[in-house]
């Protein structure tokens, strides 16, 4: 399914489960907007300095990114990101908008 | 005794042996301004406006919203003109008086000249695709079938903003003949850059990609191959067939469709590319062909030769289907899924630059039939002008009788102001104003058009205002 790269409607949520586009200095990916940790946001996750690891802002548990930018297969043209969503044939499927901190929003 | 070989550096031209060298390239007599508007059935002169280049830098990539520009155009037809050395043209009426032009066009040094300028202009063309398409995740064979179903690419679509452009146009005659001039660079070398991909050899999917090449080239039946088709059709609208007769006329995105595929099919890195490309294309060619060929019987009458475009929606069923299944599925198959995102960049590319086209297509069309609106805007434009309300650099401009400026485009709006002198203005193929002394046209930004002079000599004035609207308040 496709979805925006920024702004209304940059997130999509699959089943409830919301992903957004990350463009950081270490390349761009489709990444849960959720932390697996406490389920806190994600979306506004920080970059750690020295590594490839995203700290999410609640609870500052460190995700590897190396992993999330295998998850989900995708492809950006312009604004627009076309990603495919394990299972999303028969998901509940719906766009909203969520922020991405400065480390993810490129 | 240690040796140490020297070290290797790759080929690369920058700054101003890059700008030496494609000015020492197109400065060969074939590449020469034409005096007349039209090439006459020569194939090997391509006008490449040498005396601009000089002044142009190719050394960067431009992003999307400059790939409009003249020099994206200028590098376009160099690369146009490069690419096409490696494809065999004679002369419709024979070589004759072209003999030495051929040889030209053939020789080493015209090739090797080419082909030291091909990476850098390529860089500069194509180099925006790294901006504008990104491919990220892992890609397995199920997650590139649930894409490809996606897209839908064989499903009936709306007009392109082209068709539109022609059917509402005021001359829809002309729009679409400027149309068919577009698709003249692809359509009369038919599947010459897919050909590229056909040698060498790497298994069954090769020589499942000549089975469409056999198609393309009508079973050697010379009047069933498509590019003998579209000669048909370009006859039936009124228009010649012969090779880059209508060069002048090209817009900087139809080149850039075409050289796509030879940048794709040159560069065998881009193999995997080339083919997510293919597919795309022969699967959409399918509902195009239909829609181009009611919209040429709906413009043209019943006397229009649509079978180009007919013959598409029966094979290019089949190409779609055997893009897929013969070659991408094998080649995932033998090569790895790691060969997917390429395949995918591949498709998504090319919808990027078909629909700067389609865009581009649509806007020269409106453009040209603005002609006579763009000629009344010369009065409140040159008023603010005169009235010092507007500030501009100006070029003062003598030129004689059947001088012609061979066609280019601004990077920002001018106004084209007659102080002696008649002027023919083009601003595209058959479209044009007769411009007299005190009279004048807005020249939009990134329009491809050009000027001939009908007077004894005309004394002109090209005031560069930037933007054209801001002169009206």
């Amino acid at each position: 399914m496709s979805f925006s790269v920024a702004g209304r409607e940059n997130c999509a949520e699959i089943a409830g489960t919301p992903y957004v586009y990350a463009r950081t200095s270490e390349g761009s990916f489709v990444m849960r907007a959720t932390c697996p940790h406490r389920g806190g946001p994600l979306h506004l996750a920080t970059l750690e300095p020295e590594g490839n690891r995203l700290v999410c802002p609640w609870h500052t548990r460190k995700t590897s990114m190396s992993r999330m930018r295998q998850e989900i297969p995708a492809v950006r043209s312009g604004d627009t990101v076309t990603a495919v969503f394990p299972g999303t044939a028969e998901a509940d499927v719906r766009l909203s908008y969520r922020p991405l901190s400065v480390d993810l929003a490129g | 005794m240690n040796y140490q070989p020297p070290r290797y550096e790759p080929f690369e031209l920058h700054g101003d042996a890059l700008r030496e060298a494609i000015v020492r390239y197109a400065t060969n007599p074939i590449y020469l301004d034409n005096e007349e508007w039209e090439n006459s059935d020569n194939p090997y002169r391509r006008q490449l406006r040498p005396q601009v280049l000089p002044h142009l830098d190719f050394d960067r990539v431009p992003g999307r919203d400059r790939i409009l520009e003249y020099s994206s155009l200028a590098a376009q037809r160099l690369l146009t003109s490069i690419y096409e050395a490696d494809l065999m043209f004679l002369p419709k009426g024979g070589l004759k008086d072209k003999y030495e032009d051929f040889r030209q066009f053939y020789s080493p040094g015209n090739r090797a000249l080419g082909e030291m300028i091909r990476p850098a202009l390529e860089r500069f063309s194509f180099g925006f695709l790294d901006e504008e398409v990104e491919v990220s995740g892992k890609w397995t064979k199920e997650s590139f079938a649930s894409y490809i179903t996606s897209l839908d690419a064989d499903s009936p679509a709306e007009p392109s903003l082209s068709e539109k452009a022609i059917l509402s146009s005021g001359d829809r005659e002309r729009a679409a003949r400027m149309w068919l001039i577009q698709f003249a660079p692809d359509f009369l070398s038919e599947a010459s850059p897919m050909i590229r991909n056909v040698l060498g050899h790497y298994g069954a999917p090769q020589s499942e990609w000549f089975k469409i090449v056999i198609d393309e080239y009508g079973y050697g039946v010379h009047d069933t191959k498509h590019s003998r088709l579209f000669e048909q059709t370009l006859e039936s609208a009124g228009l010649q067939s012969d090779i880059h007769r209508y060069w002048q006329y090209y817009l900087v995105s139809s080149l850039m469709v075409n050289n796509y595929f030879h940048y794709l099919g040159k560069n065998h890195e881009l193999f995997f590319r080339y083919v997510g490309a293919l597919y795309y294309t022969e699967a959409t060619l399918v509902d195009f062909c239909r829609r181009a060929a009611a919209l040429l019987t709906e413009v043209f009458g019943d006397g229009v030769d649509a079978r180009y475009f007919t013959e598409h929606v029966h094979i290019d069923q089949h190409h779609g289907r055997m893009a897929l299944e013969k070659l991408i599925e094998p080649l995932i198959e033998a090569h790895g899924e790691s060969v997917i995102p390429e395949i995918v960049r591949g498709i998504e590319e090319y919808r990027v630059i078909q629909t700067i086209a389609d865009e581009d297509f649509a806007r020269q069309i409106a453009w040209m039939d603005n002609g006579p609106e763009n000629k009344k805007l010369h009065a409140p434009v040159w008023e603010a002008i005169t009235s010092g309300r507007v500030t501009a650099p100006v070029a003062d401009i003598v030129e004689p009788h059947a001088e012609l400026s061979n066609t280019h485009s601004h990077e920002g709006d001018e106004l084209c102001h007659i102080v002696s002198g008649t002027m023919k203005f083009v601003s595209g193929f058959d479209s044009y104003q007769i411009l007299e002394a005190g009279e004048g046209t807005v020249i939009e930004r990134n329009r491809l058009h050009g000027a001939i002079i009908e007077s004894d000599e005309c004394v002109y004035q090209i005031h560069s205002v930037g933007d054209y609207k801001k002169c009206l308040s």
